[in-house]
């Protein structure tokens, strides 16, 4: 099933700061819901495993994530797309930065497919889940941030 | 030409059913009672695509997990098995217990686990990794159905499993000579029968004695066949145990891949080996999905709403593997023009593949979508012309003096009265009240209608649609049988040769040779013989066991009692015609003194060799296997055929409101008038329509396995697919008629299926006439909430603009 994510967040942050951060596996990695691991396969390339809950299923995930079509520090395209025992799962996602009122604000916007497992059974609050997720990603980056202004 | 009512001593009466007091004290024998020593446990890994090239199957890390056993995957179980059959002469599309180079649709098997419990193989499979490319897909069956469209089987060439269409009489002499027509297209929507108890089995191979044992929660006729067949083994070294309680089936509990999976493992392993579904299992892949069926009609009447012809098109979408489901579109064929007296029609079946999960058989096999369909057609009519629908109904009705009455297809119905329960029911709800209930409605801002829906339950289950449909299939009996034995102390056993799937057999094999002896049922023990003890017999299906078991009992204990009258004749030495049979005892017409009791009779059987008559067999063995009534020809080159003999009738009036608001229907009455025939067990019949009435509940407002455009299934567990419960379920008024058939032994029609042939058509006659005030019609079950809500928003905010 197709699932769309999209939204702003705003950080009180320097953009270069914000760029470097989201390129950071190590910072990504703890800022992930549910990852595990994250290493480095090539120039923008890492296999990604995940332990995730949805719904009443939980299970594991792995996969690949790359980024591409880079503009630093203002532009960047992700791809994601993996498999495991809740299901099949694929993303594609632009996030864009920009300074505002002395604010980094970043807009994202993405696209994603879920098959399996998780469409299955937790299709109806799938994108309740998603919501979650995403704002869970962003609470812990946010705290990313703090932590390297401190 | 209907038997006249009789008298009983046991049928009919309102006696307790011989299986419940098991049942309510908790102590049924289902499959997963059953434990056997060193049992295994299987978990499946299943597609998260719809269609999908299978890469490779990993289960190394499985397999490094202490307690797991094997991991089998399609490759090795497809070298080692025969494909499991076809009913259709479609060779190409082959199906295996799991996915043999390319999965096909989400949920389908793709490696089965095998671990000391079902716990660690789940976690076990959980480690196996399959790599998949993935491929086309199709999930709409119109879809599936056009040139273009990837097969589901590409060595098959085309999803086109069936494309038949049969033309019984002169319909475009009909059509041309009617005066009016009208065409509409409905769709029913895939549901099915989600029995609590999914389906489970257990497989044990024994070496030294070369004999597999399989217990399971089954309703698959030729069961046994099927697993021998697919084994490559001889029939006589599979021993189904037949007497495992089923939580539940109304069709569905075929199970044969589940069957074939675990008896290879079994016998590969050298272990008992047992795969219990869990919902998800059973629901995504049990292959064990209903009927989904778009159709398209015509229809020719006359001014004064007699129907002169039909044309039905319906296109079935049977999911991704073939069975026994196409044959879903043969069954209805049996009573296609309903209880009308429809003079010819049109008929085209056609059965595609699409990348969905398997049909099965559910509860009427097919008949109950087509029900909706004539019954939807009675409405049009109606409507066109402004008529009362009842009315039209009573117009087209078959009437009691002509049965038997012979339908174009070449079906004879065998009796019936049908305006009569219709009045009968009329004087009961009392229309008049219903009628102004409804307007009363209205006139409070609801949206309110009356349903009918009268409607046959083909009943005595035949196989005829199988010659009918694959002219290479030749097969012209389903019998069914019973043997009954007196023992040396003369109690009395009953031996039938199917599993039950619920259905009172026992009840029913007791009542019926207790009523033939004389004798209280409760003192006749009645068991099921396993299958290398078995009679031919074939399954408790098409609602044919009341007919088809009661008859075998009936004959068996008829021999039995002609038996005991010959010895009890030759030792009194008088003629057979001098004597009677009195519960047992034999006595002189014209001396009674002159007698021999039940137990002097047995000891003579038993013991008293030199006072039986000279070559009589010894011991009070008898046996009987019948063939179906009027069953028995192959089908007429023009496609005609004798489908099932006996016919029950069934007439719904619903009345039901709609919150306009939020589309919510609601039912304020339902009444069900019911007449199979003479009535063996009341409380038997009377839970089986109550139960298939909720059955059509669901399939009309509630059930559906739902599919997104990219091939996943979204309703797999109850959260999403949704099941009566008791607050969708109304209070519900039963108005009994009994037509006896002529054809059987006491007169009794099948009743397996009543409620479900008419529940859904007559609640959607309801909700379309509540909705006639919008000009809107629904096309379409299930009638979800969601769905009605959009079509009555989407009809106010049309009328607020105009």
């Amino acid at each position: 099933m197709k699932l769309d994510i999209g939204g702003e967040e705003r950080f009180d942050a320097n953009i270069e700061r914000v760029w470097e951060m989201v390129n950071d596996p190590a910072v990504l990695q703890r800022c992930i819901p549910g990852c595990k691991s994250m290493t480095e396969t090539g120039s923008d390339q890492y296999k990604i495993e995940l332990n995730l809950k949805v719904a009443s299923v939980g299970g594991t995930m792995e996969g690949m994530i790359g980024l591409s079509d880079k503009t630093p520090p203002s532009r960047c395209r992700i791809q994601v797309e993996g498999s495991g025992t809740l299901g099949t799962g694929k993303g594609d996602a632009v996030f864009e930065l920009r300074e505002e009122n002395g604010q980094v604000v970043m807009k994202y916007e993405g696209t994603g497919d879920v098959g399996g497992l998780v469409a299955g059974v937790g299709q109806r609050i799938l994108k309740g889940v998603a919501k979650h997720l995403v704002g869970k990603f962003f609470t812990a980056f946010r705290g990313e941030i703090q932590k390297a202004a401190a | 030409m209907s038997a006249a009512p009789r008298k009983f001593r046991y049928i009919s009466s309102d006696r307790r059913v011989l299986e419940d007091r098991r049942f309510v004290v908790g102590k049924g024998n289902f499959v997963a009672d059953i434990v056997r020593p060193n049992m295994k446990h299987v978990a499946l890994v299943f597609s998260p695509h719809p269609a999908a090239r299978i890469v490779k199957v990993d289960g190394s890390e499985a397999l490094k997990m202490p307690g797991v056993q094997y991991v089998l995957a399609g490759d090795e179980l497809a070298a080692a098995i025969q494909p499991m059959p076809n009913g259709m002469p479609t060779p190409e599309v082959k199906r295996y217990p799991l996915a043999v180079g390319q999965a096909r649709y989400v949920g389908e098997w793709i490696a089965a686990v095998v671990a000391d419990t079902r716990a660690l193989a789940e976690d076990a499979a959980e480690k196996v990794k399959v790599e998949y490319e993935p491929l086309p897909f199709v999930v709409d069956g119109k879809e599936a159905f056009k040139k273009d469209a990837p097969p589901v089987h590409p060595a098959h060439g085309s999803n086109i499993l069936l494309d038949k269409t049969f033309v019984w009489g002169d319909v475009e002499g009909d059509f041309a000579a009617s005066p009016r027509k009208i065409s509409f297209s409905q769709k029913w929507g895939r549901s099915s029968t989600v029995p609590i108890e999914t389906f489970g089995v257990i497989a044990e191979w024994d070496a030294w004695r070369e004999v597999l044992d399989v217990w399971a929660s089954i309703q698959m006729p030729k069961y046994a066949d099927q697993i021998a067949g697919s084994m490559r083994l001889p029939m006589n070294a599979v021993r189904v145990h037949q007497d495992v309680d089923v939580g539940g089936s109304y069709g569905v509990k075929r199970g044969i891949k589940q069957t074939v999976l675990v008896c290879y493992l079994a016998k590969k392993l050298n272990m008992p080996v047992r795969l219990i579904e869990d919902r998800l299992d059973n629901m995504r892949g049990g292959d064990a999905h209903g009927p989904e069926r778009n159709f398209d009609v015509e229809i020719a009447f006359d001014d004064s709403g007699i129907i002169r012809s039909m044309k039905m098109e319906a296109l079935d979408n049977v999911g991704a593997y073939a069975g026994r489901s196409p044959f879903q579109l043969g069954k209805p064929i049996g009573a296609i023009v309903g209880p009308y007296k429809i003079k010819s029609v049109q008929y085209r079946a056609i059965a595609v593949t699409s990348n969905k999960t398997v049909q099965e058989a559910v509860r009427a096999f097919g008949q109950s979508p087509t029900n909706y369909t004539i019954e939807r057609a009675l409405d049009e009519v109606a409507w066109a012309l402004n008529l009362d629908r009842l009315e039209v109904r009573r117009r087209n009705f078959i009437q009691p003096h002509e049965f038997p009455y012979l339908i174009p297809s070449g079906t004879t119905y065998d009796s019936g009265d049908y305006p009569g329960l219709v009045n009968k029911v009329a004087k009961h709800a009392d229309l008049d009240a219903v009628y102004a209930e409804r307007d009363r409605l209205r006139a409070e801002g609801l949206l309110a209608g009356v349903g009918f829906a009268s409607c046959l339950e083909p009943s005595g289950g035949n196989s005829a649609f199988e010659p009918l449909l694959n002219r290479q299939n030749k097969t012209t009996t389903w019998m069914d049988s019973c043997r009954i034995a007196v023992d040396a102390l003369g109690t009395i056993t009953a031996t039938m040769h199917t599993t039950s799937a619920g259905q009172g057999h026992e009840t029913l094999v007791a009542t019926v040779v207790g009523e033939a002896l004389e004798i209280a049922p409760e003192k006749i023990r009645v068991s099921r013989a396993h299958t290398l003890d078995v009679m031919p017999s074939n399954s408790p299906v098409g609602s044919r066991m009341a007919i088809m078991l009661g008859g075998a009992a009936f004959h068996a204990a008829n021999k039995l009692k002609h038996k005991m009258m010959t010895i009890a004749a030759h030792d009194l030495g008088v003629s057979l015609d001098d004597l009677v049979w009195n519960e047992g005892t034999v006595s002189g017409k014209k001396n009674p003194d002159q007698k021999l009791t039940w137990n002097d009779i047995v000891l003579i059987a038993h013991r008293h060799y030199y006072r039986m008559p000279e070559d009589m067999e010894p011991g009070l063995t008898t046996q009987h296997v019948m063939q179906v009534p009027n069953g028995g020809k192959l089908p007429t080159d023009d496609d005609r055929i004798q489908m099932y003999p006996c016919f029950s009738f069934e007439f719904h009036v619903v009345l039901m409101s709609i919150d306009p608001d939020i589309g919510k229907p609601e039912f304020r009455r339902y009444v069900i008038g019911h007449d199979c025939g003479t009535v063996i067990n009341p409380k038997i019949v009377h839970g089986m329509t109550m139960g298939g009435i909720a059955h059509g509940i669901g399939a009309a407002l509630l059930e559906e396995f739902a599919y997104d455009d990219q091939g996943q299934l979204l309703t797999q567990s109850f959260m999403d697919y949704l099941l009566p419960s008791a607050h969708e379920v109304p209070k519900i008024e039963a108005v009994h008629q009994v037509t006896p058939s002529p054809l059987t032994v006491f007169g009794q029609k099948g009743s397996g299926e009543s409620g479900y042939l008419g529940a859904p058509a007559a609640i959607s006659s309801a909700i379309n006439d509540a909705l006639r005030p919008l000009g809107i019609k629904m096309n379409s079950l299930p009638l979800k909430i969601t769905k009605l809500g959009d079509a009555i928003a989407a009809a106010r905010a049309k009328e607020a603009k105009q």
